[in-house]
């Protein structure tokens, strides 16, 4: 096959621009996603926490995990930093030193899923084992899952944990918002628990709004910020804070861009590059063969018809030899003939055999 | 061979000694961990030497020095504070060694010279001595720790300097004539030292830190000199928290005496009160100058600028003196203790208001009839009375008409116990100690004329929990509003079990009491048999 370079270069450009110019579209969209109408939150409010881990409990009960190693009316646990893992969805951490002497200390943080707008793990998933449901959680399908992890990578807040001690079918593990009761009506168990409505639930629209009447009621007791409006695109659990987030082991870093939005740019690419690339360069494949088949066929007409040319012409060579022989051949017979009959008397038997047999050879040398 | 086992046991021990002497230099030496807080020294007598920061960028860290250590030494030597201190008209100048700061090369000298000197004579006389090499004094991290405190003058210590100056103010006070460029002093137009003596050196007033230690340090040590009891000379009499608290505080201060009414009808406009046409459509407050003098540690508290009335620069449409606060801002602005609403906010930030008010919003919007605690007469009337009565009467005439309130329901209209049976499932009932909690309440702030005036009903103190229902002896119950949680049509309304555990958690905590511990369940809710 022979593709000059500037041929290759026109094709690689095309599929570029074929490329680009598909991705365009969302690119350089202004759409945001707000999440669903009318999805549900749930607002945590540490100047309310009080500590006493009844939402763990709670968590634990309707979820039916495994009881924890010290029970949950030991408060001692609390002395030490914990994080989520494949057998509790949700944690309660103590902050002593908090900077405000304004707030009465400690205060704490409850962590669970945030259950984002768009959710990292989701988009990082490829088999598609999240998913955000229409009521704001964000559930796991065990059954489509691989195992590979990426979610757990992907989510900022590090909250998808693993069941590494399950030896034959590991499955992911974090919150799921009790998505199977808020779908028949219950609030979350860790909502139904908390005793002083440090986690407020309902729709996130209306939280949002609670949210800032808090804040406006008492400007002196929140930061005024409301953490998880913007964060990482929006989460359905939203933050009140009498300390600076940060101050509360809460990242400030993440910025307002929805995960899958860092990553829309290189993946939407992908669907294109699976879709037209094989296609382009089976299509140049075929396009090279296609042009090497006609030229081959060219030729062998080509040939044939030279072949042909050949043939005929030496047909009529043959012809017109075989004919300047036998003419040849009837001058020598005429000639014999006169000087047979010249010499009628002598014997004229031994020349007239031998001629006739040297004609006869001539024309099967040339067809040869 | 037992020669060369001992000869090995002995290189082997010094080895072992070596090593550890080095690993124990080196972690002297380098251990990155600096001294924790508490291993840090606090002192309230560091100076930091910046004089050369005036003539441009320091080349080097400013000194730290600690001004106690010196006194101590130089008054080891039998010498006084004119070691290092010259005088100019028989007072110390608070500057090191020098009357101005001239040159750069000039002040860097003083120090350079009579410093490095010091210590360097002190070192030859075998005495304790400082450092004399650059990096020794000039340094960044000091492992010291201020606990420097600003020090004020309260009513009480002004009463004590007056009455041990004979009531002679100009001893201290004095004004600037910008005719003479000179201080003289006006009788009765004392102010504050922070009125006109910055933070910083203007160009004719040097700064209240220059201003008070001239003052302070060079009277008391006359007074010193003369008598054996004097104020503090030293930096922690006056700076150090601990020394702070031995100054001695009158309980009863006789009154400050400059002019001040004793009641006095808030002004609206500059023009005067008796002009009706001048002043405000609101109704008039009268004041009393006197009882509030009561409350606060110094006139610099309302009196933040100067000693005139308010509306002299907060007039009802604000003036550039005024930073363009207005007349009723100036009253009713929060969160600042010059205005009487925040004030009167920050008061109810003490343990025994908190418990209720934690939870009422702080806003200045209030019951419109709350305006008329204050604003109380009417202006006509009032022109029209002064005609006749002095202003003085007539405001104490107006604050005498007052009623405090006082009055409580009898003991036996208050429910004793009330019987709460909500999470009846899990626990026995929780059993509220009605009766002893308003007693409690009531008591705690049955002194204050604050609440007197301002818990306008006998129903107010029962409105902290009864809330948002009008005030009445037998109240709804707490269930009739608060019921299942988040309500989608009322989202921000507290369900029935948050609602009581935030009454009664919020109240404790805001008073400060410390049991029952709120994560305690079984101190409320007794266990079920």
């Amino acid at each position: 096959m022979s593709i000059t370079r500037r041929k290759f270069l026109g094709w690689l450009g095309a599929a570029t621009a074929g490329t680009t110019l598909g991705n365009t579209a969302n690119a350089a969209s202004n759409k945001h996603f707000s999440g669903y109408p009318n999805s549900m939150g749930v607002l945590f409010d540490n100047t309310r926490c009080i500590g006493c881990r009844k939402c763990e409990e709670g968590c634990n009960t309707v979820n039916e995990l495994p009881a924890p190693e010290r029970p949950f009316d030991d408060l001692s646990v609390l002395n030490t930093r914990r994080r989520t893992d494949a057998k509790t969805y949700t944690i309660v951490n103590r902050y002593d030193a908090v900077s405000n002497v304004k707030v009465k200390e400690p205060l704490y943080r409850k962590v669970q899923c945030n259950h984002c707008l768009e959710p990292a793990c989701a988009s990082a998933c490829f088999v598609r084992a999240f998913s955000k449901t229409k009521k704001g959680a964000v559930i796991y399908d065990a059954s489509v899952c691989v195992g590979c992890r990426y979610c757990m990578i992907a989510c900022p807040f590090e909250i998808p944990t693993y069941e590494y001690d399950s030896a034959f079918e590991p499955r992911v593990m974090k919150c799921t918002m009790c998505s199977p009761r808020i779908e028949k009506g219950l609030l979350p168990g860790c909502v139904e628990a908390c005793p002083t409505e440090a986690l407020t639930y309902g729709k996130r629209t209306d939280l949002l709004q609670v949210a800032r009447a808090r804040i406006s009621k008492f400007p002196d007791r929140y930061v005024n910020h409301i953490y998880g409006e913007n964060e990482m695109g929006g989460t359905s659990w939203l933050y009140l804070s009498a300390v600076p987030y940060k101050e509360v082991g809460m990242r400030e870093d993440l910025g307002v861009t929805p995960a899958p939005k860092l990553t829309a740019g290189a993946l939407s690419g992908v669907p294109i590059v699976v879709g037209i690339w094989p296609v382009l360069l089976t299509g140049i494949y075929a396009m090279s063969k296609r042009k090497e088949k006609i030229a081959n066929t060219e030729t062998k007409l080509a040939v044939a018809a030279a072949v042909e040319q050949a043939n005929t012409e030496a047909k009529a060579n043959l012809k017109s030899e075989i004919e300047a022989v036998n003419k040849m051949k009837q001058k020598e017979i005429d000639n014999a003939v006169k000087k047979a009959l010249e010499e009628a008397a002598k014997p004229k038997e031994e020349d007239s055999d031998a001629q006739p047999e040297k004609a006869e050879k001539k024309p099967s040398e040339e067809g040869s | 061979m037992k020669k060369v086992k001992a000869r090995l046991s002995v290189t082997g021990s010094v080895l072992v000694i070596l090593i550890v002497t080095i690993c124990l230099t080196c972690s002297g030496n380098y251990g990155a961990k600096g001294p924790s807080e508490s291993e840090m020294q606090q002192r309230a007598d560091i100076i930091r030497i910046n004089s050369m920061q005036k003539f441009g960028k320091l080349e080097r860290p400013a000194v730290p020095f600690l001004h106690q250590k010196h006194t101590e030494a130089v008054a080891k030597k039998n010498k006084d504070c004119t070691a290092c201190h010259l005088t100019q008209k028989d007072r110390l100048v608070f500057k090191y060694m020098r009357l101005e700061d001239s040159t750069q090369q000039a002040v860097m000298d003083v120090y350079h010279a009579n410093c490095v000197a010091c210590h360097q004579q002190t070192a030859a006389a075998n005495e304790k001595s400082g450092p004399v090499v650059c990096g020794e004094c000039h340094q960044e991290r000091t492992g010291l720790v201020s606990v420097w405190q600003p020090m004020g003058m309260d009513k009480s210590l002004h009463y004590r300097h007056s009455k041990a100056q004979n009531e002679k103010c100009e001893r201290c006070h004095h004004q600037y004539d910008e005719v003479t460029k000179k201080l003289f002093y006006a009788k009765g137009q004392e102010g504050t030292c922070r009125y006109c003596h910055q933070d910083v050196t203007e160009e004719n007033r040097i700064s209240l830190q220059q201003a008070s230690h001239l003052e302070c340090i060079n009277c008391h040590s006359q007074t010193l000199a003369k008598f054996d009891d004097a104020g503090p000379i030293t930096c922690g009499g006056c700076h150090d928290p601990a020394q702070q608290k031995l100054i001695e505080r009158l309980k009863v201060v006789p009154r400050m005496q400059r002019n001040q009414p004793d009641t006095v009808f808030v002004r609206a406009s500059k023009s005067g009160i008796k002009d009706p046409k001048q002043a405000t459509r609101m109704k008039m407050v009268p004041f009393n100058h006197q009882s509030h003098e009561e409350y606060s540690d110094t006139c610099r508290v309302c009196h933040h600028a100067n000693l005139n009335a308010c509306v002299q620069c907060h007039t009802l449409q604000g003036t550039k003196e005024g930073k363009y606060v207005t007349l009723e801002a100036s009253m009713h602005r929060l969160n600042v203790n010059m205005s009487c609403s925040g004030c009167h906010e920050i008061n109810q930030r003490a343990p025994e208001c908190a418990g209720c008010h934690v939870s009422i919003a702080k806003t200045r919007q209030q019951d419109p009839s709350a305006c008329q605690t204050c604003h109380m007469a009417d202006v006509v009337q009032v022109a029209e009375s002064l005609q006749q009565t002095d202003e003085k009467e007539l405001a104490a005439m107006y604050l005498a008409a007052r009623e405090p309130m006082t009055d409580m329901y009898a003991a036996s209209d208050i429910p004793e116990n009330v019987e709460i049976k909500a999470l009846k499932n899990q626990y026995e009932p929780v059993k509220l100690p009605h009766r002893k909690i308003i007693k409690t309440l009531s008591n705690n702030i049955k002194n204050s004329k604050l609440v007197a005036y301002f818990h306008a009903d006998k129903n107010t103190l029962c409105q902290a929990c009864h809330h948002h229902s009008p005030a009445a002896q037998k109240p709804p119950n707490c269930a009739s509003c608060h019921g299942r949680p988040f309500d989608e049509r009322d989202p921000s309304k507290p369900g029935l079990m948050a609602a009581y555990h935030r009454q009664c958690m919020d109240c404790h905590d805001a008073m400060g009491l410390e049991k029952p511990v709120a994560t305690n369940c079984v101190a409320c809710h007794p266990k079920k048999s």
